[in-house]
């Protein structure tokens, strides 16, 4: 079955043309939560350090490409890799200060510096846009501009970022550097006395991590065309961007594909059921419900459920 | 009055409404600090006790009730809220604090944000006291009445909190089970009955804080996670676990906020208290009062 799937999507990319908008830029909102819930996954599933500030890289991505482009015209495919650039600086300096701490702390922390970037960015208007954020100029249909009126082109865009994430988790998880990092989450003083470099196993992770997040903000904003400090900084997308791999599965690499799409399946589904009734925000409360359930009875996500059951 | 003179007035005025501001963000951390004091537990949810806090208020106000009356029915209701979650979802976490704890108490909070807009309405809400609007001026500063009477509520309740846990029989116990949880349980200490007794305060005292805060601060569903960092910030700064600490704490944070406020720019003043944050964090975090290191 894993070997079909590929094959499926792959066989239907053409027809997505003729199917309706909606559909599509669900499709697309699912994807990008994927991706970012696979870049967070690598550092907290596979590294076992539960950031809680990840938004700070979103963000950093999103705003980077946007400025750039906006202010000096430069496009996106050359402006996100200034985001991330951007982006590793303030890891490295935050994962040196953080990283040492242990688990409870180290998320705190985390969140903290995600709580600041959010007073700066609503601070220094002239540049972010402030509380109302920043929207791209936008040129309509545009390879050089990588915009589109369609969500089509981006159905294939998340796609790529999927797969190629997919690969890196893959790739890191077969790696010595994988085997550190699962050292390290299990049992960090084990680890060391192994002969495992601690810190550095886990800075190195957390700067993959960060510049994967930045790189998706890039796919974020291009697709949303703005992003705002809430949306970026705020506490409500630091627990989100946590939601695909704790759901699916912290540390595999299919748990963030199989809980970004159910999630977004849940969100979008109960928001129309809301709406029609007249309520909001009924996907935050599935979000709750949800991390609340999985944290409760199911701590190893989906996929872990599934493995235990076959076995 | 001199120029230097002239120029202390606002410091002042800062730092008053530092204290002022500061002292309910003591109260609503000393019921954070004890959870975690006690249970080890990490409770990511009680700033929206703390909003239930200020829904009390609010609804009392329209049924044309002073919220002040209504801060003992405040706290037995955030109290009995507390010891079910304790019940439901903190019990299997105790003494740890774990991620998974973390994470739950995450979880439960949004929940209770979003029961609260389907209840309350996403709506900003005020409710103001019988001191509504009035202010107090103590030579050249002057402050709010509502925030006065709102200092001495949560001086007293912090009071009678360390009267507790310092003067009663119950107090001590539940520093034993804090202390030495296996070795309170060997000399016939009910850990599960002085730990649930000790959540449902941690709860109580957020249901005060919220309905003292809302005769001045206007209150939204998503106030109480807004008010997390803050309850955060005081507790590392105090001391996790101290409750005194937590209260000064509390007070430090108000000040910084205000006199941040004054130099500098009010929609930064919460930016020193982030750096603060991580310096307590990496470099002393047992805090000023902390009393355990482990």
């Amino acid at each position: 079955m894993r070997s079909l799937l590929p094959i499926a999507v792959v066989a239907a990319l053409p027809a997505l043309p003729f199917i309706n908008n909606y559909i599509l830029a669900a499709t697309v909102r699912a994807l990008i939560f994927i991706a970012l819930g696979q870049a967070w996954n690598i550092v907290a599933g596979i590294g076992g350090q539960l950031s809680l500030g990840h938004g700070v890289f979103l963000g950093l991505g999103c705003y980077v490409t946007g400025i750039l482009f906006n202010e000096l015209g430069v496009p996106p495919w050359i402006g996100v890799w200034a985001g991330v650039l951007v982006a590793l600086a303030v890891a490295l300096v935050m994962g040196s200060m953080t990283l040492r701490m242990r688990g409870v702390f180290f998320a705190l922390a985390t969140v903290a510096v995600s709580l600041a970037f959010d007073q700066l960015a609503r601070h220094y208007v002239d540049l972010t846009g402030g509380d109302n954020g920043l929207a791209l100029k936008f040129l309509g249909n545009s390879l050089w501009a990588l915009q589109s009126r369609s969500p089509a082109p981006f159905v294939y865009a998340g796609l790529a970022f999927v797969v190629l994430y997919y690969w890196i988790t893959r790739s890191i998880l077969a790696s010595r550097f994988g085997l550190e990092m699962r050292a390290v989450r299990d049992d960090e003083i084990a680890a060391a006395a192994a002969g495992v470099r601690v810190f550095r196993t886990k800075l190195l992770s957390f700067l993959v991590s960060a510049a994967m997040t930045a790189l998706a903000g890039g796919l974020y904003m291009q697709f949303y065309q703005a992003i705002d400090p809430e949306s970026a900084f705020g506490l409500g997308q630091a627990i989100q961007l946590q939601l695909p791999a704790l759901i699916g599965g912290l540390g595999t690499a299919w748990g963030p594909i199989i809980g970004g799409a159910l999630m977004t399946v849940l969100s979008e589904a109960t928001n129309w059921g809301a709406t029609r009734l007249g309520v909001i925000g009924v996907d935050i409360l599935i979000y709750g419900l949800v991390l609340l359930i999985v944290v409760l009875w199911a701590p190893q996500g989906i996929v872990g459920m599934l493995s235990r059951r076959r076995r | 009055m001199s120029g230097f003179e002239a120029a202390l007035v606002p410091v002042g005025q800062a730092l008053l409404s530092g204290l002022l501001v500061g002292g309910v963000y003591g109260l609503l951390s000393i019921g954070f600090s004890l959870a975690f004091g006690v249970m080890r537990i990490v409770n990511f949810a009680h700033g929206d006790l703390v909003m239930y806090g200020m829904y009390v208020g609010v609804v009392s106000a329209t049924l044309g009730i002073d919220p002040l009356f209504a801060i003992p029915f405040s706290f037995l209701l955030m109290g009995l809220l507390g010891a079910a979650q304790y019940q439901l979802i903190y019990k299997r976490f105790v003494g740890f604090a774990t991620l998974q704890q973390l994470l739950a108490a995450i979880g439960l909070g949004l929940v209770l944000q979003m029961l609260a807009q389907v209840i309350f309405g996403a709506d900003t809400r005020s409710a103001p006291s019988m001191f509504g609007s009035q202010y107090v001026l103590i030579g050249p500063l002057f402050i709010s009445a509502a925030q006065v009477v709102a200092f001495i509520v949560a001086v007293i309740a912090t009071v009678a909190v360390e009267a507790l846990l310092l003067g009663t029989h119950w107090g001590r116990t539940v520093r034993a089970v804090a202390d030495d949880i296996e070795a309170a349980e060997l000399v016939g200490l009910s850990s599960q009955w002085i730990n649930i007794s000790a959540f449902a305060l941690a709860c109580g005292l957020a249901g005060i804080a919220g309905t003292i805060m809302v005769t001045y601060y206007p209150t939204d569903p998503s106030k109480g996670l807004s008010l997390m960092p803050i309850a955060i910030i005081a507790t590392t700064i105090g001391g996790l676990g101290s409750i005194r600490g937590s209260f000064l704490g509390g007070i430090f944070c108000g000040m910084v906020q205000q006199l941040t406020a004054m130099l500098w720019n009010s929609a930064l003043q919460d930016v020193p208290l982030y750096v603060l944050l991580l310096l307590f964090i990496a470099y002393r975090p047992t805090g000023m009062f902390g009393f355990r290191t482990e």
